[in-house]
């Protein structure tokens, strides 16, 4: 009925709206003296202000019916409501109209449902329209509608605290549907006897789903007062009061761009009811927020604790940050975002502790002790974990139950279970003493990474890499604050020195570097892999310029080579870079070395690493001296020889490598475009050869750019055209 | 073999007590609160995963001396299904009354769904009674055992008539590894046994509230043929000072249809076993004397001796039956001191050696923790 009523109303409007937008803009150019004549003028004559005089002024007993003056005011109104939402004082007056029947029942409906508030409802008008609810000549369906009313625009009215005064008169309304209107008080109100007497009410009336929701309403606020489990299968939430008036609301506030919070969701959460089906274990099931029944706070002494299960907005959260009660469960808090935010600052060691056992619990039980074995990859399960997952992301920190529930699972892990949750799990655990690491991390992942799958090897690798990420953020923040020896401002020996920092880490770098040597050799190097470990390399290189860490751990030859050696250029291409990022970092640690005298240093054997790999791969790629003796490739000349490759010490040049051998085509071609014969020997000329490195360089091999011009210094006049001078001679 | 393999591992354990404090301090550090003395440092779950190699001989009369003997008489002839609990937090001793209470409200409002309940004075034919069973604990660090019992009465019943007990159930914590115990906060409660009895949704319901209430988790706990091993053990290791009627050991053989095998031993012959494994282990450890001081003792009763007892019980069945135990597990034991089952339930049929028992299924609970 209200919508074949209401259906005219809106869409004249949106016609009128335009128009009135532009008559705003064009007047706001003008002065202010200007605008305010003009403002009062338009006001005089404007239908709206004209309307709302009509309905101040009206008499009682004015028949509705073929009256125009009516309809037309009427008209107005609403297209003002339905556009811009009524200012306050034209609630005020639509309201005491509507709600004191002077033009009787017919048009008070009408009135109700366009009140539309643009900013805030005046609280004396619902004050007085609650006092026109108790005369009682409101028939009782238009009692229900201004009720609903409030309701809707309870976050609205500006004030609440001569509301809270007539809550005695509103409790009087407890009949059916009516009884709504109580909710929106009590939040703010309640007293023993109200319980009862709902009680009382619930047991004459039965379980009627609105009492039900407002004593669950009771029972987060006053837990100590009255308990109640729900029923599975009840809708959440009261019903939509109006999902017009809701709509309307929202479309006017979205025009004048303003947005009042809802601060109240009158909805009563229930558990996420996502698997009808009950499972035979709910270890993984989030428990609600609920408020703690037996807080031991002393009322009288303590500051007055706010549950978290009341706040719903950040800002609320924001507001009671200091006075938080922490819910009765702390597992729940996984379950709310809002609560996540808050566990970031709680500093309650035995709230940590508790949310520990609720998920050590969880997991351990599902995976663990579970008999029936871990049920494959459930929903529920990979929800749970996620969920999980994104805490600890948000937190950017990994709970220490996962940390010790990982150490045990990882030893029965056959490597697909859940794998990209397991791996996230296991690239947020905090840094591991190097005594321990073997046993606890490396000794399980071992065996795991030789059984598995090319595509484990890379998600461990990349997990691996992460978790390196990870410590080593961590090292950049903490360090930088307590000083650079994280032990100094420790009064127990049980803190994590920097020495022991760097322990565990060069523990985790050499075993990657292990790991990827052996994987590299099982896989036959494959290039997914590759790309994966020289990812892990591009944080390992960088450990001192970018996170401030003194040390520098070389590769692996077993990863260096088949770098060098790949077949597609990405990787040869990388591999210089990195390369040139060590260079960058083994070269200012020694000028700090040098300039602060200070402790740390970085051993002899790494620049001696580093050099050799920096002479192998000059060697290799630009001086074509493959094969020399005292590099890491050594064979017997006999063997080369009978090989019949054609100058062996040539073919890994940046010409002849496999990688580029393409790339030297495609240019021979473009270069001497006429002749047939592929004749490699004449890129080897000083000036071709710089034209082929501008060409590589242009193809987006940055690495190799980077690489040759901080390591190459090209005598440009030079005969031979090839380039010796190592500039890197770090010793 | 095992004793040794735990000597190994004793140093990791103390430096993962390290490691987790180290980890914790950084976040110390940033947070700049609490001070070095933090309870987060500890990490219980690692350390008291090591197994117990050697236990003290029970010995008797330890609690019938100091428990009220009404109490203890309701918790034995019962049998009890095990389970685990975490810590509880903000449990009170004091608070009992208004705990009885709110399980009786909350019980109420599960049996009604939908139906809410005021806290006080809700009207039932159930009653619920928490009690604290008081002298069970042996050392300081134990908290005082709770006794959980709900009464009720039928729908027939007349005024007068007496409650019928329909569930009972007890937290307790008999010599709690004290390292674990201390490390937690104060505002913990480690009662890590449930023992329980009576119909299923009443347990569940007492554990959910449990859940609800003190922020635990409670699961299930079974005893593992290690444990009955050791039980057996123990018991037989009575028998001098009270009969312990017949031995009965329960094999469970891994074969389709699954084979259940029942062995019963004398009591007598049990002893004499037992005995010449102990006197033979004695003599060993005098030969090459210093090794360890604890497993010569009259007092302590070492894993060695267990597993040789057992083997040689096996050993006996395999000589007259041809059948090798050893390929199934041990799923029960019994003896007039009481019976306990692979799947966690327990029947203490006497008061005299419960501590022992009772110890030893505490020890299983912690293990059971997740932190």
């Amino acid at each position: 009925m209200a919508t074949s009523q209401n259906s005219s109303g809106p869409p004249d409007l949106d016609s009128s709206s335009p128009s009135d937008q532009s008559a705003c803009s064009r007047s706001s150019n003008r002065s202010l003296r200007v605008a305010e004549i003009e403002r009062r003028k338009n006001e005089a004559e404007d239908p709206f202000v004209l309307a709302l005089k009509y309905f101040s002024d009206v008499e009682a007993g004015t028949p509705v019916t073929g009256n125009d003056d009516v309809e037309r005011n009427l008209v107005a109104v609403e297209r003002v409501a339905y556009s811009k939402g009524l200012p306050p004082e034209a609630i005020s007056i639509m309201l005491e109209f509507a709600m004191s029947l002077r033009m009787g029942t017919s048009p008070c409906v009408r009135v109700l449902k366009c009140l539309i508030p643009a900013t805030v409802v005046p609280q004396e008008a619902v004050v007085r329209a609650v006092v026109w609810l108790c005369v009682g000549k409101i028939p009782l369906s238009t009692q229900v509608l201004f009720i609903k009313w409030v309701l809707t625009m309870f976050d609205m009215i500006d004030a609440k605290d001569q509301l809270h005064s007539i809550y005695g008169f509103l409790f009087s309304f407890v009949t059916e549907e009516n009884l709504v209107c109580v909710v929106m008080i009590l939040l703010h109100c309640l007293r023993l006897f109200r319980v009862r007497k709902l009680l009382d009410l619930q047991s004459k009336m039965g379980r009627q789903p609105f009492l039900m929701h407002l004593l669950s309403l009771y029972k987060v606020f006053c837990p100590e007062l009255v308990t109640l489990s729900l029923p599975s299968r009840m809708k959440a939430g009261f019903r939509n009061h109006n999902s017009q008036w809701k709509s309307a609301l929202i479309a006017v506030q979205k025009k004048n761009s303003f947005q009042v919070t809802s601060s109240v969701s009158l909805t009563v959460r229930l558990k996420d009811k996502t698997n009808p089906r009950k499972r035979k274990h709910n270890h993984l099931e989030v428990p609600a927020l609920s408020s703690a029944v037996n807080t031991q706070t002393n009322p009288s002494s303590s500051r007055k604790l706010v549950p978290l299960v009341q706040l719903h907005s950040f800002s609320l959260l924001l507001e009671n940050l200091h006075h938080i009660e922490l819910p009765a469960q702390m597992g729940s808090l996984l379950g709310s975002s809002l609560a996540l935010q808050y566990l970031d600052c709680v500093q309650d060691e035995s709230a940590f502790l508790r949310l520990n056992f609720w998920l050590g619990h969880a997991l351990h039980e599902e995976f663990l002790f579970c008999s029936s074995g871990v049920s494959q990859n459930s929903e529920e399960v990979l929800q749970f974990l996620d969920r999980l997952l994104s805490s600890q992301h948000f937190l950017q920190e990994g709970f220490s139950s996962t940390e010790a529930f990982l150490y045990k699972f990882l030893n029965i892990w056959d490597g697909s279970l859940l794998r990209p949750q397991i791996l996230g799990m296991l690239s947020n655990i905090p840094v591991v003493p190097s005594s321990c690491i073997r046993q606890l991390l490396f000794e399980p992942l071992m065996q795991l990474f030789f059984t598995s799958t090319l595509f484990f090897k890379c998600g461990l690798i990349e997990c691996l890499n992460s978790m390196l990420l990870k410590w080593l953020t961590w090292h950049s923040v903490y360090a930088l604050e307590d000083g650079l020896d994280i032990s100094l401002n420790s009064h127990t020996s049980i803190n994590m020195t920097l020495s022991g920092f760097k322990d565990s880490l060069m523990e985790l770098v050499h075993f990657v570097g292990r790991l990827a040597s052996v994987g590299l050799q099982i896989e036959g190097c494959h290039s997914l892999l590759l790309s994966f470990i020289l990812d892990f390399y591009e944080t390992v290189c960088d450990m001192f310029l970018k996170y401030g860490l003194p040390l520098v751990v070389m590769p692996p030859a077993g990863v260096f080579y088949p770098a060098l050696f790949a077949t597609d250029p990405v990787s040869v291409d990388r591999l210089a870079h990195i390369m040139y990022r060590y260079k960058v970092n083994l070269m200012s640690a020694k000028t700090q070395e040098k300039q602060t005298e200070q402790a740390f240093h970085i051993s002899r054997q790494t620049y001696r690493e580093f050099n050799h790999y920096l002479v192998v791969m000059v060697n290799c790629l630009w001086n074509s001296k493959m094969f020399q003796p005292g590099m890491g490739v050594e064979m017997e000349e006999e063997l080369l020889v009978s090989s019949k490759v054609p100058q062996y010490w040539s073919s890994f040049d940046f010409i002849h490598h496999p990688a580029f051998l393409s790339y030297a085509v495609d240019f021979h071609h473009k270069c001497w475009p006429g002749s047939r014969n592929v004749d490699f020997n004449s890129i080897k000329h000083p000036k071709p050869w710089g034209w082929y490195l501008e060409y590589l360089y242009a193809q987006g091999f940055e690495g190799l750019k980077q690489f040759v011009q901080s390591n190459i210094s090209r005598r440009s006049t030079a005969g031979d055209g090839q380039g010796d001078g190592l500039s890197a001679d770090q010793r | 073999m095992e004793r040794h393999s735990s000597v190994a591992e004793t140093p990791v354990n103390s430096v993962m007590v390290q490691r987790r404090s180290g980890s914790k301090s950084f976040r110390q550090s940033y947070r700049s609160c609490v001070g070095a003395a933090s309870h987060l440092g500890y990490t219980p779950g690692l350390t008291t995963r090591r197994l117990t190699t050697s236990r003290r001989a029970p010995r008797s009369r330890t609690v019938t001396e100091s428990v009220n003997p009404e109490q203890l008489s309701l918790l034995v002839k019962k049998e009890w299904q095990l389970s685990y609990v975490t810590p509880l937090h903000h449990f009170r001793h004091t608070q009992l009354r208004s705990y009885s209470r709110q399980l009786l409200a909350f019980i109420v409002a599960e049996k009604q769904q939908g139906l809410a309940v005021a806290l006080e004075g809700a009207e039932s034919s159930l009653k619920v009674v928490f009690s604290v069973v008081e002298g069970m604990a042996t050392t300081d660090d134990d908290a005082d055992t709770v006794l959980i019992q709900i009464h009720s009465k039928s729908v027939f019943a007349s005024q007068d008539d007496p409650r019928r007990l329909v569930w009972s159930g007890w937290l307790t914590c008999i010599n709690g590894s004290p390292d674990y115990v201390r490390s937690l906060p104060k505002d913990f409660v480690c009662l890590p046994l449930l023992c329980s009895s009576g119909a299923q949704w009443l347990t569940s319901l007492v554990k959910s509230w449990l859940e609800r209430a003190f922020d635990c988790c409670i699961g299930s706990l079974d005893i593992n043929s290690v444990n009955l091993q050791w039980l057996a053990a123990l018991w037989t290791n009575c028998h001098p000072e009270s009969n312990i009627g017949q031995l009965k050991l329960m094999w469970t053989l891994p074969v389709d249809p699954p084979l259940e095998i029942a062995f019963t031993v004398h009591p007598q012959d049990a002893w004499e076993l037992w005995s010449s494994m102990r006197g033979q282990l004695q003599e060993e450890e005098q030969e090459n004397e210093g090794v360890g001081e604890g497993a010569g003792d009259k007092d302590s009763v070492d894993i060695d001796e267990v597993t040789r007892f057992i083997d040689g019980l096996k050993n006996h069945f395999y000589r007259h039956f041809r059948l090798d135990l050893s390929a199934g597990t041990l799923s029960q034991v019994s003896t007039a001191l009481g019976t306990a089952k692979h799947s966690g339930r327990i029947k203490i049929s006497s008061s005299s050696y419960m501590n022992a028992t009772l110890m030893l299924l505490t020890e299983c609970a912690l293990l059971k923790m997740p932190v």
